[in-house]
């Protein structure tokens, strides 16, 4: 996919070339519009193609952790032990690994992707204008809601099934009480203690 | 307001130029995998290109006609 937008944008810059070298072609109809595809059509489409391949890439695991402060997130993937979430979710495949953090951040409402761009971009300017947190003292604004945990489970048979999830489905569907509630499904990212964890080491 | 063909290709060469700054910073941006290659790409790269765009149009509304009483 990136090969054939660089390829577009190789041919973007071929045309352009031309007219910054001898702007006097575009006399002719023909060349008129050619300069109108070169200078106008095919740079839009650039755009385009590469504003979607920016929004794919930032959605990827490896993006996510690319960010100093995310690189214990991305160690507490590697936990082995079943009650830390994140890490049960990843290592079982039960979100794509590749999307690992976009699968259960992501905001899943209208304008969600656009807001999740928007945070990504206040943490880059708290990354390299401000200070960066410290990555233990990190909260998500406004707290984990259970919408992205019921985007999936919700409808599953095993989750519908299991008797206290039964019980007490108001109160989730509703954010009255959340997944993360102590007691439940409590253990998140836990990287202030990470040093004291056993780590899944992946055969491939 | 009307400009003249030299104006027109000084405006054809600077909207080449934005262009092709604008493409080869995208190229950098799709190449580098950072969390700065994003803020590469919307803030330079595509504003270069969309001004380069700009220019573009601007030199086609203001193109040279021919005299109202030369047509037909």
């Amino acid at each position: 996919m990136i090969a054939i937008l660089i390829c577009q944008i190789v041919l973007s810059i071929g045309l352009a070339s031309i007219f910054l070298i001898r702007p006097s072609v575009t006399t002719g109809v023909a060349w008129k519009i050619v300069a109108f595809i070169g200078l106008c059509v095919l740079p839009a489409l650039c755009i385009v193609g590469g504003m979607n391949t920016h929004v794919q890439r930032s959605e990827q695991t490896r993006f996510c952790i690319s960010c100093h402060v995310m690189i214990p997130y991305g160690q507490s993937l590697y936990v082995d032990d079943p009650a830390h979430i994140p890490a049960q979710h990843f290592q079982n495949h039960r979100v794509p690994a590749d999307m690992a953090c976009y699968s259960c951040h992501a905001d899943y409402t209208i304008y969600g992707p656009l807001n999740d761009k928007l945070q990504g971009l206040k943490r880059i300017y708290m990354q390299y204008v401000t200070t960066p947190p410290d990555p233990a003292a990190i909260r998500i604004s406004g707290g984990f809601k259970n919408a992205q945990c019921l985007h999936c489970h919700l409808g599953a048979r095993d989750f519908e099934e299991n008797a206290i999830h039964a019980a007490i489905m108001d109160s989730l569907t509703s954010n009255q009480m959340s997944c993360l509630t102590s007691g439940c499904h409590d253990t998140a990212h836990d990287v202030a203690n990470l040093s004291h964890e056993k780590f899944w080491k992946p055969v491939q | 307001m009307k400009l003249s063909a030299i104006g027109i290709r000084r405006l054809l060469q600077i909207s080449s130029s934005l262009v092709i700054v604008g493409l080869l910073l995208e190229i950098v941006s799709l190449l580098w995998f950072h969390p700065l290659s994003f803020v590469l790409f919307a803030f330079v790269a595509a504003t270069l290109i969309g001004l380069g765009i700009l220019v573009y149009l601007v030199s086609l509304v203001f193109v040279v006609s021919p005299p109202a009483e030369k047509r037909g």
